[in-house]
Order: structure tokens, then C-alpha cells, then sequence
């Protein structure tokens, strides 16, 4: 079925996707906040639990994006992807709770590592 | 007041939200969006799509959902779902920021449109800056910040297509891996709680062993509902005691 909605698309079948599956799904919570009453507790259980829901999502993806890449992050092998990551990590720690120190560390590890096997 | 004072009024916070945006909000909006311009390219979408993603969606953890779930090969109203449950976070977030944005010249659309601005960013900077400016300038400061931010967001998912195909195999490889790299980081930086923690972790090491019990289908949003809620049993578990 999504190969035969892809071809009646046609070229406009990403937008589609990023409008219907991407924006919709993501503005309606904008929207229900504009017309939603002001008292929210945003500390309440309901609150917590969707914030851990979507940490355990995004954490989830990023596994999956790490484990099985397509393309181009599929040249450097799964150590080296895996080291890069823990290496990204302790940069964080050690620079202080920097989130750029940390990122270019892990990089500077995955870009070693992928000139050894590109 | 005639129109042209009010007009001038609004541009000059207008600039001004501009000029906070610049630099380092803008930076690390630049490093959070230029893998996803890589993984539009990776899943074969066109560029403008990726930039669409960006200005459309606004929110990094939903566009890496969106296109790693297409690149792993989910089922669309699966991707719609997870997408939706990582933007809840969103309605509280709109709850709390609408209050210092509201203004007599300020009216539902005004609304909307600072609302679709929201995300983790502008809305951090948002309550800590708002709180000290007029009322009038709030909303024009606010929609300045959010512009630039957004701005430089798209360009470098624009950029980020385009490179991927340019750069050379370890440097390409390096650009991918900026989304989980920078999520990652993300994520270890805003958790304080054993909950925020576990959920992190119970996210990760779930996501393999779920592919491979589910499906690649649905694997994602099994791994979000069950990790995120046996995450909050523990943070239950930890009040309790």
C-alpha cells in the first residue's frame, strides 16, 4: 500500500510525510497548550511519565541509528561508532558538563577511527 | 501611540530577541540539526524536505524519530505515534510560556504562531529572559530569538545534505553520527533523577532486543512505552521509600 500511495504522490510523498507524520503529531500538543487552561502542573505523575516516555524514545532511536546505520556512518565499524559515543561521553564529563566539548570529542574519536577503514 | 512608533517599537525587539539568538543558541541549534540534514539525504528525501522538517516540526528529537524510524524501516502510523508522544512535552511547555507572552496587542494567532516557536531552546531562554523585559516587547523579543534560531537551524540542515554527499567517507560518516552524538549528550545532560537515568539507559539496551522481538515496525514505540514506564515505576518505587 505505501508503495502505491509513494507512486500516486509522486516527488511530493516526503512532504507529505514530514507534514502529516512529522508536523501534525508534533503541533497539536503546541496548539492544545495555547487553548489549555493555565493551572498545569507540569511536576504531576501524567507529566513525569510522558517525560520519561519520550527520553526512552529518543534514547532508543539513537541506538538504533548507532547499532544498524544506513550509509555513510556504516564505514566506521561498531567499536569504533560505540567507542566514539563512550568517548563523547567522558569528554562531556571531563569539560565540565559541556555538550560542544563533548561533541567534539566523540567526533574527533569517530573520524579517527573511520580514516583507519575508509 | 501612532502605527509607525508601534511598528518601530516591535522591529527594535524584534532585533534585539535576533541579537541573543546569535552566537551560541544558534551554534548548538546548528550542531543538533545538521545530521538530520544528512539522514534526509540518507533516506533519499529531498533537501528542501529536511528544511521543511525543520521549520515545520521544530523539534530535533521528533525529526530524528521521523527520519531514523523511516531509515529503519517503520511503519508510518507507528513513526506518527512516537513522533507524538516525544512532543507531549510541548503542551506544558506552551502552558507555562503563554502567560509571559500575552500582551493587549497579542491575540490567539499571535499565540499560535509563538507557540509553533516553542521548543527546548526558545523556550529555556524564553522564561529566563522574558520575565525582565516589558510586556510589549515580550512577544516581538520572543518571535526575534526564535527566528534566528530557526533560521540557522534550516541552513544547516540545508548544508548538511549537501556535505554529506560532498565530504570525504570518514568526515561523511562524521556527520551522521552528530544526531545520536549530540542527542545522547542531550539526553545525559538533562537527566538529575535514577528515573531519568534508567530511562536513558532502558531506551538504549531495549532498542536492539526489541527489534528483534517486535519488529522493526513497532520496536521504537515498545521501547519508549516500556523503558519511559518502567522508568516511572521506579521513580515511584524511590518516592515511596
Amino acid at each position: 500500500m505505501l508503495a502505491a500511495l509513494e507512486h500516486a504522490t509522486g516527488g511530493l510523498w516526503p512532504y507529505l510525510v514530514v507534514v502529516l507524520i512529522g508536523f501534525l503529531p508534533t503541533e497539536i500538543w503546541r496548539v492544545i497548550g495555547v487553548f489549555a487552561g493555565r493551572n498545569l502542573d507540569e511536576s504531576s505523575d501524567l507529566m513525569i511519565w510522558v517525560r520519561l516516555v519520550a527520553a526512552a524514545l529518543v534514547a532508543g532511536v539513537v541506538a538504533k541509528l548507532l547499532l544498524s546505520p544506513s550509509g555513510a556512518l556504516a564505514v566506521v565499524p561498531l567499536w569504533g561508532r560505540v567507542g566514539a559515543l563512550a568517548a563523547g561521553g567522558l569528554g562531556y564529563w571531563l569539560m565540565r558538563r559541556s555538550v560542544l566539548g563533548g561533541l567534539v570529542l566523540g567526533e574527533a574519536v569517530l573520524i579517527s577511527v573511520g580514516l583507519m577503514y575508509a | 501611540m501612532n502605527a509607525e512608533t508601534v511598528s518601530r517599537q516591535f522591529w527594535s525587539s524584534f532585533v534585539a530577541g535576533v541579537g541573543r539568538a546569535a552566537g551560541l543558541p544558534s551554534l548548538v541549534l546548528m550542531a543538533s540539526l545538521i545530521g538530520v540534514g544528512g539522514l534526509t539525504r540518507d533516506i533519499g528525501y529531498p533537501m528542501f524536505a529536511g528544511v521543511l522538517s525543520t521549520i515545520l516540526i521544530w523539534a530535533g528529537p521528533a525529526q530524528v524519530l521521523l527520519f531514523g524510524s523511516i531509515a529503519a524501516g517503520a511503519s508510518m502510523p507507528a513513526i506518527a505515534i512516537a513522533v507524538s508522544l516525544s512532543s507531549i512535552r510541548f503542551f506544558p511547555m506552551v502552558v507555562s510560556i503563554v502567560p509571559l507572552l500575552r500582551a493587549p496587542d497579542v491575540g490567539i494567532c499571535k499565540l499560535l504562531l509563538g507557540a509553533h516557536f516553542v521548543a527546548v531552546t526558545s523556550w529555556t531562554e524564553g522564561r529566563r529572559l522574558l520575565p525582565g523585559l516589558p510586556v510589549t516587547e515580550r512577544f516581538p523579543f520572543f518571535i526575534g530569538f526564535a527566528s534566528m534560531v530557526m533560521a540557522a537551524a534550516s541552513f544547516a540542515t540545508g548544508v548538511g545534505y549537501y556535505l554529506i554527499g560532498a565530504l570525504p567517507a570518514a568526515l561523511a560518516a562524521a556527520l551522521l553520527f552528530t544526531t545520536p552524538m549530540f542527542f545522547t549528550l542531550s539526553l545525559v545532560a538533562g537527566s538529575r533523577t535514577p528515573a531519568d537515568w534508567a530511562a536513558l539507559i532502558l531506551g538504549f539496551s531495549l532498542a536492539p532486543l526489541s527489534t528483534f522481538v517486535v519488529g522493526q515496525d513497532f520496536d521504537l514505540l515498545v521501547v519508549g512505552l516500556i523503558g519511559g514506564s518502567a522508568a516511572y515505576v521506579l521513580h515511584r518505587t524511590l518516592r515511596k521509600s
